[in-house]
């Protein structure tokens, strides 16, 4: 009786999950699909999904347009760099802030939290006027150092840490051990999921970053993919086709991260960690 | 090509560090583009020449997304970063008007360029005292393109009937195409811009300023008859509500095969001749309200008082300008040219780049010389925003009419 | 309020390198913020007491932005949207994201990461991506639903045209895009907690709606907390996907506060009012994130 509840209840749970993947994916898969229709036929009535007609045309020429293997380097580099830096600032920050108490802790991290509420563009100048003062402009140092501290980041490492028993630091503490050991060799080991989700984060952040590449770049050679993308939009006219095929490439690399890095997911707590 | 110009450009970067005394100074011009299409490599194509013959000149160019062109140059511009050169439209013109340098200076006779150019893309190009402070590049032109196999559905000869055409007697026309079983279901689309709106309250005779464009003016009779009327053939399902209540695209419509006519723009011909293959298509003179007219628009080239290299950036500007290289420009991005006397030749779609032309030299002087004031750009969203609460119904179209006036009043001052 | 307690046990014993340590944890963060986004802040609080255009002298005015912000009835049209979105899109995405991730949260699901991976994919695409994708789906004339409809007889519905569905299918659009990246967080927060626990709770008999009301929502009240203080400040923030759907229209009708102050920013060229707006902007987001702090708490604890 309990096996029969138990299987009626994986067919469910199974039927759920395919039905909320369906809903998830189908629009997606209309943009991949869509990617390798002739653009004649992207607008067309009665409505199609798959292509007529499948061709590679459109990547062909958006990859024509430009230094795309220029871009993509770019784009790695500064994702892969930032992430390293976003997840040891935040795991670091989120330490501080969740397992001291010191004066003006609650003010430092409001003020953090505060910085996301910022509508950035509006003050795009005066940021563009610190970059350059800093010598950071047309650099990609640029695009990866001041977006390298994110409140999210912070904010996300402080919220899991909190969950994490005092009573190890504790026992640490009355060892000797000192506090950078602590962290480094007790914190650290217990925070690999929030450190995958950060790296996932951070990454994806990074890769699809479009406004900092705005204000920090003034070459052509250090575009970054998004960059790229953003230019099929013109004024008058969208290139669609090539804005589509140029979209499914650019997810690539951050599904492969997610799926790299979930795995990490998997490696919560163990058992005497906790009870310490 | 373009991987070869950059690391040319590097080469010599690095060369110029180690000999600084060459008989001719290098010069690496900073180009600020943005592309609707493939414009900027065929601006590089087009330029190679003179760059051949000027082998101290380097190019370095950056191409932005259209949305956000208008920010990264007032950046540029506040850290003291101008660029050379940039292509800029119409609208931002009188956005950057005070910091764009004039060209008199740098060319032999300024009567040249006057002569060379129609009268819509000069007005444009000019500063508040007269002077021209960027080369006109491509013409844009709003007009009408129609669905000639629905037309013919109907049994209407479409080439023939739009010669002479008013909008009474589109009406009764448009009305027999959309009954036809198989045909578009609407009659009109027009682009959900002030820009494109501008094009009907012409033809209808209203105006958007007073007569020496020191006010917004809306409230007038004939631009209140325009969007009364533009209400009616909404309620008649006519013109479809997604686009200006939903934000459809009308290419995208016409595209489909879902309107029959499409009031839009030249570049239109460009995306259609590539994609549309299920119907024929052509341009038209568009009906006859109180007059007929167009609305021009078009891109510039142009360089700022604060650029680093203005001497060669005007040069290079001047000479990308003549007949020669401007012709094979417009011809490789399939857009109108702005010269008068251009040389042009299409590889296709000669007719309808013609009817746009001619729609372009009927369009009377005031039509530009509104346009370029900036306050219409910047009220441009609130002229969206009251002209769709006035087809809701929400307000009258008096009431949008002086909403419009009044936020124009509040930015004029 | 125990957890201070705990806290302060430590900190009681504080020596020297304690006190000096978490402000060194801190610092990189701090300094990259402070000189980065900080700085540059202060310029545009500055700017909100300005008539501050791009190429024209900026005058300082006082409080006169705020005064006249009292007045401006779309303003305050923006402000009621955005209020009203966000609270409909956090609900949602709060409760649905969490669901995500109790579906998900087992690792030995055969096939999780790929279903794992299809959740998250939307949250990856740009907002122009998902518009058009969405614009496929949902549109008046080219959409596949009113496609769908129309072969059945119906005459389709106008999702994004008409102002009683616009927002409606806006906040739907929103949640598709976001519910991915939210339930990564809560998975993080799922995977925190020990096994030990359930299996106590399964030997003592509770059953898993038990477990789940007594083992996982308390002690994944911190990662619900993240979630709902990210997703507010992501919601007052929106403008980009409803600026590509709808335009903020019909009418006013998903117009949002940012897609305002950008428009006054950019489109009118008078940044000292948009900044004053922001700085309204700021103080709402402020109060309800507060608020959320005070109504979830953000204390936690272990017993």
């Amino acid at each position: 009786m309990i096996m029969n509840n138990r299987n009626i209840f994986r067919v469910l749970h199974y039927a759920l999950l395919i039905i909320l993947t369906a809903f998830f994916l189908f629009p997606v898969l209309w943009v991949v699909l869509s990617s390798f229709k002739p653009q004649s036929e992207l607008f067309q009535i009665p409505i199609q999904i798959m292509p007529q007609q499948w061709t590679f045309e459109n990547y062909i020429e958006a990859m024509s347009r430009g230094d795309f293997v220029q871009y993509f380097a770019n784009s790695v580099f500064v994702s892969v760099t930032a992430t390293i830096i976003t997840v040891l600032i935040s795991i670091m920050a989120g330490y501080g802030f969740s397992k001291y108490i010191f004066v003006g802790r609650d003010f430092l991290f409001i003020v953090m939290l505060a910085t996301l509420m910022i509508p950035l563009q509006v003050i795009m100048v005066p940021i563009f006027l610190q970059l350059k003062a800093s010598g950071l402009l047309n650099t990609l140092w640029g695009i990866i150092i001041p977006p390298s501290a994110t409140p999210t980041g912070i904010f996300l490492a402080r919220q899991y840490m909190a969950t994490l028993p005092n009573s190890m630091i504790e026992a640490a503490r009355i060892d000797g051990a000192e506090e950078s050991r602590i962290f480094f060799h007790i914190i650290l080991p217990l925070s690999k999921p929030i450190v995958a989700t950060i790296t996932i984060f951070s990454f994806m952040w990074r890769w699809n970053d479009y406004l900092w590449p705005l204000i920090v770049i003034l070459d052509d050679k250090k575009q970054t993919i998004q960059q790229a993308l953003a230019n099929f939009v013109g004024q008058l006219q969208i290139n669609w086709s090539q804005l589509l095929a140029m979209t499914t490439v650019a997810i690539i690399p951050v599904v492969i991260i997610f799926l790299v890095f979930q795995k990490y997911f998997m490696t919560g707590i163990s058992a005497g960690a906790v009870k310490g | 090509m373009k991987k070869s110009v950059l690391s040319m450009i590097v080469l010599v970067l690095v060369l110029g560090m180690f000999v600084p005394t060459m008989a001719q100074e290098d010069v690496t011009l900073s180009v600020l583009w943005f592309n609707d299409a493939n414009e900027s490599e065929v601006f590089l194509d087009t330029i190679q020449p003179y760059l051949d013959e000027n082998p101290n000149i380097k190019i370095d160019m950056q191409v932005v997304a259209f949305s956000d062109y208008e920010k990264k140059i007032k950046m540029l511009l506040s850290g003291d970063s101008a660029p050379d050169i940039a292509r800029v439209t119409n609208n931002q013109i009188p956005v950057f008007l005070s910091e764009l340098e004039p060209i008199a200076p740098y060319i032999e006779d300024i009567k040249d360029v006057e002569s060379a150019f129609m009268a819509a893309s000069l007005a444009f190009a000019k500063n508040e005292n007269d002077e021209i402070i960027a080369y006109p590049t491509e013409a844009t032109a709003n007009g009408m393109i129609v669905n000639k196999t629905a037309f013919e559905k109907a049994g209407v000869d479409v080439a023939e009937v739009s010669k002479t055409w008013t909008w009474t007697e589109w009406e009764e026309i448009i009305k027999k195409v959309i009954a036809v079983e198989g045909n578009p279901t609407y009659g009109l689309a027009l682009d959900f811009t002030p820009h494109r709106f501008s094009t009907l309250l012409f033809e209808f005779g209203g105006r958007m300023m007073n007569d020496d464009y020191t006010a917004v003016n809306f409230s007038n009779e004939k631009t209140v008859e325009t969007i009364t009327w533009f209400k009616r053939m909404h309620d008649e399902k006519l013109i479809p509500e997604s686009v200006w209540l939903g934000s459809e695209n009308p290419a995208e419509l016409f595209q489909a095969g879902v309107v029959a006519c499409h009031i839009g723009g030249s570049w239109n011909i460009n995306v259609y001749a590539k994609n549309i293959k299920d119907f024929e298509w052509m341009v038209v003179v568009p009906p006859k309200g109180e007059i007929v007219s167009s609305v021009p628009g078009g891109k510039f080239v142009a360089s700022f008082k604060s650029s680093k290299n203005k001497e060669e950036a005007q040069k290079l500007m001047a000479w990308f300008s003549e007949d020669g290289p401007n012709a094979k420009y417009c011809c490789d991005t399939f857009n109108l040219s702005s010269r008068i006397d251009s040389s042009v030749e299409y590889p296709s779609n000669t007719s309808d780049f013609a009817a746009f032309s001619e729609a372009l030299k009927a369009t009377p002087v005031y039509v530009a010389n509104e346009w370029k004031n900036p306050v219409l750009s910047q009220i441009s969203p609130i002229i969206k925003e009251q002209i769709v609460l006035a087809l809701m119904g929400d307000i009258t179209p008096a009431d949008a009419a002086a909403e419009i006036d009044k936020k124009g009043a509040e930015m004029m001052k | 309020m125990k957890s201070i307690r705990l806290e302060s046990r430590s900190a009681s014993r504080g020596n020297f390198h304690q006190l000096l340590a978490p402000l060194l944890f801190i610092a990189p963060a701090f300094f990259i913020f402070f000189w980065f986004i900080i700085v540059p802040a202060f310029q545009g609080l500055r700017m909100s007491f300005m008539d501050y255009s791009f190429f024209s002298e900026s005058t300082f005015v006082g409080i006169q932005n705020f005064s006249r912000l009292m007045s401006d009835k779309v303003f305050w049209i923006t402000v009621k949207n955005t209020i009203y979105y966000s609270f409909i899109t956090v609900a949602l995405l709060t409760i649905f994201s969490l669901i995500a991730g109790l579906l998900l949260h087992d690792n030995t699901l055969k096939g999780v990461k790929v279903f794992r991976a299809s959740m998250y994919i939307p949250s990856l695409l740009s907002m122009i991506t998902v518009g058009i994708a969405w614009r496929f789906i949902l549109g008046d004339q080219m959409g596949i639903v009113n496609y769908l409809l129309r072969t059945f007889g119906h005459d389709g519905m106008q999702w994004l045209t008409s102002r009683s569905t616009a927002m409606s299918s806006v906040i739907f659009v929103s949640i598709w895009a976001q519910t991915g990246y939210y339930m990564v967080i809560m998975l993080s927060g799922l995977q925190a907690i020990p096994h030990e626990l359930y299996e106590a709770a399964e030997i003592d008999g509770a059953n898993s709606l038990n477990a789940f009301w007594h083992i996982t929502l308390p002690l994944l009240k911190s990662t619900v907390l993240a979630v709902m203080v990210l997703a507010t400040i992501a919601s007052f923030k929106a403008y980009e996907l409803i600026s590509v759907m709808t335009q903020g229209g019909p009418g006013y009708s998903t117009k949002l506060i940012v897609q305002q102050i950008y428009q006054v920013a950019f489109t009118e060229d008078r940044l000292g009012y948009a900044s004053s707006m922001s700085v309204v902007l700021m103080i709402i987001i402020g109060l309800f994130t507060l608020l959320q702090f005070r109504i979830v708490g953000s204390e936690y604890d272990y017993e």
